[in-house]
């Protein structure tokens, strides 16, 4: 436990738990360790395969139960595409599912007891969200050419304005994918601290009963974030998306 | 009567298929409250991102140049004003979002009353 009372004084370690550790043995992380950190990741991966390879596998008309959720995954992320997008970004559609199906795994996998979060990390969001920053950053250069550029070229605004707001245009665009991934690793971390300083004051009897409940209404909660983030994610994803193919705002 | 019969069936599966999607149009509503605070995490991350990477380019630039501090101050700036054009912009599209939502639904109240 992270948490103890030692001499009547509570303890509260709420951010040890995200503390990146190797499995095997205990020393200095390298380039190479196998950290908690990518145990959960490697769980996470091997989690969206269980469900929509293995759980898809028999292709039941009548589907089973697991067969049933992947659909209903699939599904709604396929509609949210084809509504936001529109029907021609269809064709992005396995990466934006891929995002979604690993985050939403992270998230639900990190719930567990003495789990690990990976995304409670900047470093794991960031690498997502640059990822879908770069991503449509090319493929709007691709798609538009050097028009992608009108994008930071307000031609409403007085000539001798616009070099300003372009700079102004510019850092909005880098402002995306910053608040894309600080926002998801924010909430994460922010919960999984909350749930750990409630369980700190499970310590003092008198209070244990208050924070059990604490830690159960919190604990609801976060299944709640764990999935609107991950749609949020998703969603953003999407929007991005539809700029890079029609810049026109 | 065999070939008529599973046409029939399906077609009314379909109606109540459709009978059941309808009734849970109504369910995304009740999801939209537990998100509302999304959208304010969503306005003030992008404002004080703004700011943060306009000081950011502006450090570096300093740093580069040797005009400490001047545009550190004035990129600041400019990252502020980028980060209300964010949040103006995430603003407005929740507002035509919400605008889009109060349209259908006077429509399918006019529907609802009309038949």
């Amino acid at each position: 436990m992270a948490t103890e009372a030692e001499g009547g004084g509570l303890v509260f370690h709420p951010m040890d738990q995200f503390i990146v550790k190797p499995v095997f043995g205990d020393g200095a992380v390298g380039m190479f360790t196998f950290t908690n950190m990518a145990l959960w990741l490697l769980l996470a991966v091997v989690c969206v395969i269980a469900l929509m390879v293995l759980g898809t596998s028999k292709r039941a008309t009548v589907p089973s139960r697991i067969q049933s959720v992947a659909e209903l995954a699939y599904g709604f992320i396929y509609k949210m595409v084809e509504d936001v997008t529109g029907k021609d970004a269809v064709k992005y559609f396995p990466y934006i599912f891929t995002l979604f199906m690993f985050i939403v795994f992270s998230n639900f996998l990190a719930l567990i007891p003495t789990s690990f979060s990976p995304t409670s990390h900047i470093a794991v969001t960031a690498v997502l969200g640059f990822g879908v920053f770069i991503a449509v950053t090319v493929l709007g250069f691709v798609k538009n050419g050097a028009g992608f550029l009108g994008l930071f070229w307000v031609a409403s605004a007085p000539l001798a304005l616009r070099p300003i707001l372009a700079i102004i245009e510019l850092i909005s665009y880098f402002v995306r994918p910053v608040s894309h991934s600080i926002r998801l690793a924010g909430n994460i971390m922010a919960g999984h601290a909350v749930l750990k300083v409630f369980a700190g004051f499970a310590a003092i009897t008198a209070v244990a009963p208050l924070s059990i409940l604490g830690i159960t209404a919190i604990f609801a909660l976060e299944v709640l974030v764990g999935f609107i983030q991950a749609y949020v994610f998703t969603i953003l994803t999407c929007v991005y998306l539809k700029d890079a193919l029609h810049p026109s705002h | 009567m065999s070939e008529s019969d599973p046409k029939q069936r399906l077609k009314e599966l379909e109606a109540r298929i459709a009978a059941a999607k309808g009734v849970e149009k109504d369910k995304p509503h009740q999801e939209e409250h537990y998100s509302q605070a999304q959208h304010a995490w969503r306005m003030v991350i992008e404002l004080v991102s703004g700011l943060g990477i306009g000081f950011g380019v502006g450090y570096g630039l300093d740093a580069l140049l040797g005009t400490r501090p001047w545009l550190m101050v004035l990129f600041a700036l400019l990252g502020f004003a980028a980060g209300i054009n964010v949040m103006i912009r995430t603003a407005k599209e929740l507002q035509g979002q919400k605008l889009a939502e109060m349209a259908g639904e006077d429509e399918r109240d006019r529907h609802g009353d009309g038949s």
